[in-house]
């Protein structure tokens, strides 16, 4: 069987666990934390967006390498 | 989804349990979408000439003109519909950006930040709107302008606010930490701050967008490509289905594009009011 393709897409594939698993517990202990305090939820919201933004670049970076490379 | 994409698809006849055995690597769309042809060219070196991109620049452009136009005209004490929207808006981003990240000070910035946020969420926007159909921001040219716009104030303000020396120091070397470590963390904190965080401001839209229009670019060819009502009989019937799973699939993930696009203009002006922010409170 041949396989034909860029074996970038699958160091990509291995660059992307990294973030998702950040993006996931951004998001999780984010939602424990408003629910343990609902009255923070806005000030948590910001820091849960920049935290999320972060983490996101660097599954993006991987993208653009994916490519550039 | 590009021009060249749709004519490619639409040109060479190539389907799903076609004749000519066509595979979809044939069609799919790739980067050669993010480069269309110039419409009118200069013959300058290192130009690309006048493309989609800068008509679509234009039209974003007006779109951000219009929506204060029409919503502004008539300002009353009491607001109108169309005025509480975008005091909704203005009011949305001071609470939840501008106060949050640079606090009372943070208002004299508040309308740079509406207006960053307006212009980068319309230029995203070009990417779903019909017939036009690419984000301006899926070129890097457009939000790394925005994000050296933003990283010379970030500096200026800090070296205005705290002398360039007060600015630089407070921006490397990090506040509580021991002396003897300092010569590992100042190099990491200036490639940090310095080199990384406008590379990857500018690169988040970017990439986004890139990845967001690719994405929907595949379900639209890929949706083309799978209807093939000549194939005859219970093949037909099978493309059709095909085919149309893909359309649900692009309209669910244009939706979804829509709020990644606002997203990540939250999260630039987030960033953008952020970084101000530091410059503002100096060292910390």
């Amino acid at each position: 069987m041949d396989i034909e393709g860029n074996l970038n897409l699958i160091g990509y594939g291995l660059a992307a666990i990294g973030p998702g698993i950040g993006v996931g517990l951004i998001f999780g202990l984010g939602v424990q934390a408003i629910a343990r305090q609902p009255e923070a939820r806005g000030m948590l919201q910001g820091q849960m967006l920049i935290g999320f933004a972060l983490t996101e670049v660097l599954a993006l970076i991987g993208l653009v390498l994916a490519f550039v490379l | 989804m590009s021009d060249e994409a749709i004519h490619a698809a639409a040109g060479e006849d190539c389907h799903l349990f076609g004749d000519n055995n066509c595979g979809f690597e044939e069609v799919a769309p790739g980067v050669e979408a993010f480069f269309p042809d110039p419409i009118l060219e200069f013959g300058l070196p290192l130009t690309a000439g006048i493309t989609k991109y800068t008509l679509l620049l234009v039209v974003s452009v007006l779109l951000v003109m219009g929506f204060w136009y029409i919503t502004t005209r008539k300002s009353a004490v009491v607001p109108g519909r169309l005025q509480s929207v975008a005091e909704m808006l203005v009011t949305f981003i001071r609470d939840q950006v501008t106060r949050q990240q640079m606090g009372k000070e943070g208002d004299k910035y508040l309308p740079l930040m509406v207006t960053l946020f307006l212009f980068l969420f319309s230029m995203n926007v070009m990417g779903i709107i019909p017939g036009l159909q690419l984000p301006v921001t899926s070129h890097i040219a457009f939000p790394a302008a925005l994000a050296v716009y933003v990283y010379v104030m970030w500096n200026a303000i800090g070296i205005k606010r705290h002398g360039v020396a007060g600015h630089f120091v407070a921006r490397v070397v990090p506040g509580g930490a021991p002396k003897w470590i300092l010569p590992l963390l100042v190099p990491i904190e200036i490639a940090q701050n310095f080199i990384a965080r406008p590379v990857t401001h500018a690169l988040r839209p970017f990439a986004a967008m890139l990845s967001g229009h690719l994405l929907l670019a595949v379900f639209a060819v890929g949706g083309w490509y799978m209807l093939n009502l000549g194939a005859g009989g219970f093949l037909s019937v099978l493309s059709v289905g095909y085919s149309g799973i893909a359309l649900v699939a692009f309209i669910v993930f244009t939706g979804f594009e829509l709020f990644i696009m606002a997203l990540q203009a939250y999260v630039f002006i987030m960033l953008a009011s952020s970084y101000l922010g530091e410059a503002l409170e100096g060292a910390h």
